[in-house]
């Protein structure tokens, strides 16, 4: 059943983003590949046989059987506790994927490319802005991306790496609710005037990508459309109540 | 937190529907018996729980399906749905 079938996957490396995230690298044997901005399911399964499962976004490029996640510790998880405190490299995890193909991003598929994030929601994001740089695409990319404070934004080093390479990305960040000395991003919520200043005009025709916590999923998606974007070029992935930047 | 903090999309239940049509259903269109809208079904409203799943056009908000398994047996209500377009290209193979 290859992709269907629930199968093993062992911990390469746990590596801490920020205080709440953390990246999960997973050796999965016989992965064949995915598409940024897909997801796969993992499963938890205790002594007594109860079972839990979440779908947890990949936040790598296409890279043979290495796989990443970066998953957040939501306090009262059932599982998001485990597999960022617990789980240890050589760990073994049950997994099934790749899933998803609504929410993805090839540069086949053209841009310009408006990736609207807020918190945990930059990680599908990320998996499309690894793999672009990683094929060498010129698509011209735009991240706007909404954390609570400078020490929840994640990825943030690779970020500026990436913003850095001159190959048409920019990275904008907003901080919502703590700004360093001397911060010169935005210190406020994602609203239709950041859209405008930062997004493309509708008559660029940019391709959004839009994920995070459902309202803010909601209230973004709705504002580019209010802006004039096609709401056919515009796709939302929303995580629920969790990660509320 | 109320319903809206609860709200998922169609994308939160691909592994299930994956598994149920073995398809990747995400991709597929649908049609709300309600309204007429066609969607992917990736942007359906989804409402999910430990037992299954509610879906709601984005639309209209009517529901267009309902999933729900346990005990060995899923159980479906498409009532909402006025047909179902799948791409032989999303099939899910070995």
């Amino acid at each position: 059943m290859g992709r269907l079938s629930w199968r093993l996957a062992e911990v390469a490396e746990v590596r801490p983003e920020t205080g709440r995230v953390a990246t999960l690298a997973l050796e999965v044997p016989g992965w064949d590949g995915h598409l940024p901005g897909q997801h796969l399911d993992v499963r938890l399964t205790a002594e007594d046989g109860y079972t839990a499962e979440r779908a947890y976004s990949i936040a790598s490029a296409p890279d043979g059987e290495r796989v990443e996640l970066a998953v957040e510790r939501l306090d009262d998880g059932e599982v998001s506790p485990y597999l960022t405190e617990e789980l240890r490299q050589g760990d073994q995890l049950e997994l099934r994927g790749p899933v998803g193909g609504y929410f993805v991003w090839e540069p086949g598929r053209g841009g310009p490319l408006l990736l609207v994030a807020g918190g945990s929601g930059v990680v599908p994001l990320m998996a499309m802005l690894r793999h672009r740089a990683a094929t060498g695409s010129q698509v011209p990319a735009r991240l706007l991306y909404s954390s609570r404070s400078l020490d929840d934004v994640i990825f943030r080093e690779e970020l500026e790496r990436l913003a850095e390479a001159g190959d048409g990305l920019t990275v904008t960040q907003a901080l919502t609710r703590a700004q360093p000395p001397g911060w010169t991003g935005y210190a406020r919520r994602i609203d239709a005037v950041m859209l405008e200043e930062v997004g493309w005009r509708p008559g660029e025709r940019p391709l959004a990508y839009v994920c995070g916590p459902t309202r803010l999923v909601e209230a973004v998606a709705g504002q580019l459309v209010a802006l004039g974007h096609d709401p056919a070029r515009v796709r939302t992935e929303r995580f629920g109540p969790t990660g509320v930047p | 937190m109320d319903e809206t903090d609860l709200r998922l999309d169609g994308n939160a239940v691909a592994g299930m529907l994956a598994e149920l049509f073995g398809f990747e259903m995400t991709v597929a269109w649908g049609a709300c018996a309600n309204c007429g809208a066609s969607n992917q079904l990736g942007a359906l409203l989804v409402y999910a729980h430990g037992m299954g799943a509610v879906a709601c056009c984005p639309s209209c908000g009517q529901h267009v399906a309902r999933i729900a398994r346990g005990e060995g047996r899923w159980w479906l209500d498409l009532r909402g749905l006025a047909w179902l377009q799948l791409d032989e290209t999303a099939r899910i193979s070995g």
